[in-house]
């Protein structure tokens, strides 16, 4: 191994904080945070803001009006998204559309995983009857995000897991546990840390392995571990290796799924996924 | 599935999914077939796409090999999962939704009706 390599995890931390590149937190998802949380703000203000930026209202938009969440009518506006989706979901939209050159970047497939996990977890949710089935979409499609950092920060670090993943039956996150003491879920705590990520959206970026570990909503965390298998089970998209990682019992047992369910879930899922293949550039 | 503006369509299409009007009234089931007097409505309603089963060019005998290779490829993935039943039962469901689809394609691919034995005809 090379000896640039960085095993040592408070190091990594360290490292990831001091990187010069680490994306920063794009400036309108946190103008729109500050918004959100005052109670006075109204969706037409957010919206005036998020609109101001042609481009980016664009990939909104198409986010929006796609498969992953099957509206009827067209949506037109931001400020319209923001009554029907509400403003956790076209927020988590807004980060997506501002990280997305970042995860095409980062490795071949991994958009393609990420909306396919998004989509599964819309269709587990909606199976399970949720409310909430748009804002746990949102989590899966973020679920990742540690992998892009290690894949844009840490190339050397990378290098070594795909090499170790590339000779073996080896998840991914085993791999870099094995070689770096650090994994994704860990950088995607730390990238969540440092972006003021919400906790709903940071928690399945931590614990997507280890929903077992969920405390602020382990409902929704155990949707995007079932959902990060099937995708995976469907070989859509590129996660780093192509394996199904094991499936944490308690998450299972938590939902109360039954073995039957995969058939209404899949069949939710895959017409999304055959639509969602014109997502895979949102230029 | 693929998705075509609405003056590519033409009668004898079979939809890939069911057609809403805007206000999400439906105005085709999925599965039911494009006539002369469905491309008339969609016209009037404004739509502008639709997205309708195709035989994808492939022969009954490449349907076949690709679905033998997803399954290899299936079983691969799920080789450090053996233990678990309930991803077996994941599994069971995607091979048993990946033969509907191969039936379905392979129906597609069919020559018509009349050109094909009758099975009264193709039983010894």
């Amino acid at each position: 191994m090379a000896k640039s390599v960085i095993q040592d995890r408070a190091q990594a931390k360290k490292e990831v904080r001091r990187i010069k590149n680490l994306p920063t937190v794009p400036g309108i998802v946190a103008k729109i945070s500050r918004m959100v949380e005052n109670p006075e703000t109204s969706a037409a203000e957010v919206g005036r803001l998020i609109s101001q930026d042609q481009v980016l209202s664009a990939k909104v938009l198409r986010m929006a009006n796609s498969a992953f969440f099957g509206m009827s009518r067209k949506i037109s506006s931001i400020s319209q998204a923001l009554v029907i989706l509400g403003f956790d979901v076209v927020k988590g939209l807004v980060l997506t559309s501002s990280v997305f050159d970042m995860i095409q970047k980062s490795m071949a497939g991994l958009w393609e995983h990420s909306i396919g996990c998004a989509a599964a977890s819309g269709a587990v949710a909606t199976v399970l009857g949720r409310d909430d089935a748009e804002e746990i979409l949102v989590a899966g499609l973020l679920h990742d995000l540690g992998k892009v950092v290690l894949a844009l920060n840490l190339p050397e670090e990378m290098a070594v897991v795909l090499k170790k993943v590339a000779e073996g039956p080896i998840l991914f996150y085993e791999a870099e546990n094995e070689l770096l003491d650090f994994d994704h879920c860990d950088l995607g705590e730390w990238l969540a840390e440092h972006w003021n990520l919400p906790e709903s959206l940071a928690e399945p970026m931590r614990l997507h392995h280890r929903p077992e570990k969920a405390v602020l909503n382990p409902e929704r965390v155990a949707i995007v571990h079932i959902a990060d298998i099937i995708i995976r089970s469907k070989g859509f998209g590129h996660a780093g290796d192509l394996l199904v990682p094991p499936i944490s019992m308690p998450a299972w047992e938590l939902l109360k799924l039954r073995k039957t369910d995969f058939l209404p879930i899949l069949e939710i899922l895959e017409p999304k996924l055959a639509s969602l293949r014109d997502l895979t550039s949102i230029q | 599935m693929k998705r075509i503006p609405l003056d590519k369509a033409a009668p004898g299409q079979i939809l890939a999914e069911k057609l809403t009007r805007h206000d999400g009234v439906l105005l085709a089931n999925q599965g039911s077939e494009v006539t002369e007097g469905l491309l008339r409505m969609l016209a009037r309603q404004n739509i502008e796409s639709i997205a309708i089963e195709e035989a994808d060019g492939r022969t009954p005998e490449e349907v076949l090999t690709d679905y033998l290779r997803f399954l290899a490829e299936l079983e691969e993935r799920f080789v450090r999962v053996k233990e678990s039943q309930v991803l077996l039962a994941l599994k069971k469901t995607i091979i048993f939704l990946a033969a509907k689809e191969r039936d379905e394609t392979l129906a597609l691919l069919a020559p018509p009706l009349e050109t094909s034995p009758t099975a009264t005809e193709a039983k010894p």
